[in-house]
């Protein structure tokens, strides 16, 4: 009966919006009626909740752009349980950073000395380091200077502070790089379809001036411009700079700066998981031995009537 | 064709190939990947394409500026990115 009330007000919602006014003298109307009416009192207020939850439920669904469009999965190499990074893309990627992202986006949790070994050699990333300038101090004299860059020091910040950030950049900040594949659902996939997404807004929508339209941004309007334009790095290698290659490389470094641990942690993974799998069949193989005496009892009872 | 402008040979050239191997062309330019491949997509999902046009067309005459075809839209992009995803790495270094 009480399941029934539920139905009849859910089918009175899904009919017309006027569900709410009709919960509410439904609710009045039986709790003040009955004697025993707490039992009332409950199925109303299940019904109210229902009610709310659909209510959300038809305006959170109805605009596909607040969420973003679906990311697709592409098969990045570096994906299996034994893969390890394409190196060479990390290279290109950080290539691609320097000389397209830098000037927005910090990566302020990288430091140079973490790309030795990784994408550049030791005396490539020195080279690299010391054509920043750092601040440093302050000296005997109790003054900061300002000296080359060494291994030990990050990577430089395009601003001093997330004010000057959102100044030079219309309000918006450009977050910081170091995580973003793991601070965003879906990272990987996210961020390449985002940085090689960017078109023309449909029939009906339009973006104001200082956004951009991107379909894969919760809201659509973004205040990044397209970035990655064919042919805007020139690899060191020699690989043609497309869009989609330069996303592919650049989204290859975040991956890496983000998990730089990834090949080390897969490798273990595997070792242990295939230890402790052996160890699980020993230890039931023991347990079974040791409980077979009790298993194996046969116990009489000897009734005498 | 660029058989007719690079001189007669017994040799058959694959278009991305003969591009670099063009005396003077060593900076041509590179086709992004993923526009060539929505492109090729794009055949594969007429039916949301479809929708979308229709879409187009239905708020053409609207003035309240508060029509708009977003759901068609993701459901074509949707379909074309399926079809790309799959493909696009293979192309990529």
């Amino acid at each position: 009966m009480a399941g029934g009330l539920i139905h009849q007000v859910l089918r009175r919602k899904l009919q017309s919006q006027s569900a709410v006014q009709a919960l509410s003298c439904f609710t009045s109307r039986k709790a003040n009626d009955d004697a025993g009416s707490a039992g009332m009192r409950t199925v109303a207020l299940l019904g109210a909740g229902a009610t709310g939850l659909l209510g959300f439920a038809t305006v959170a669904s109805a605009d596909e752009a607040e969420h973003g469009l679906g990311v697709p999965n592409y098969p990045w190499p570096h994906q299996g349980i034994l893969s390890s990074y394409d190196h060479a893309s990390i290279r290109r990627g950080h290539q691609v950073y320097q000389q397209v992202c830098a000037s927005c986006h910090s990566m302020s949790l990288i430091s140079y000395r973490d790309l030795v070994g990784v994408a550049y050699t030791e005396e490539e990333t020195k080279a690299m380091a010391a054509e920043i300038e750092v601040v440093d101090g302050p000296n005997d004299e109790g003054e900061m200077f300002t000296r080359p860059g060494k291994l030990s020091d990050r990577f430089p910040q395009p601003y001093s502070n997330e004010q000057a950030a959102r100044f030079a950049n219309g309000g918006a900040y450009p977050p910081d790089l170091s995580l973003i594949t793991k601070a965003r659902h879906n990272g990987q996939n996210y961020v390449f379809a985002l940085l090689t997404g960017y078109r023309d807004p449909p029939a009906g929508v339009t973006i104001r001036e200082g956004l951009h339209y991107n379909p894969y941004f919760p809201g659509g309007a973004i205040a990044m411009p397209k970035m990655l334009i064919d042919g805007a790095v020139e690899y060191e290698d020699g690989t043609p700079a497309t869009e989609a290659q330069m996303g592919k490389d650049v989204v290859t470094f975040l991956s890496w700066a983000a998990e730089p641990e990834m090949e080390e942690r897969k490798l273990m993974g595997f070792k242990w998981i295939f230890v402790l799998s052996l160890a699980l069949l020993q230890a039931g193989y023991y347990r079974r031995l040791r409980w077979s005496v009790l298993k194996s009892r046969k116990l009489v009872l000897d009734v005498v009537n | 064709m660029l058989q007719d402008i690079i001189p007669h040979r017994h040799i058959r050239y694959r278009t991305d190939q003969a591009a670099t191997l063009l005396i003077g062309r060593a900076d041509e330019e590179p086709v992004d990947q993923k526009k060539t491949l929505e492109n090729i997509c794009q055949s594969g999902c007429a039916k949301p394409k479809h929708g979308y046009e229709e879409c187009v067309k239905r708020i053409s005459g609207d003035d309240t500026g508060t029509k708009h075809c977003t759901g068609q839209y993701f459901d074509y992009l949707t379909c074309v990115d399926k079809c790309v995803a799959p493909k696009l790495f293979a192309k990529l270094k």
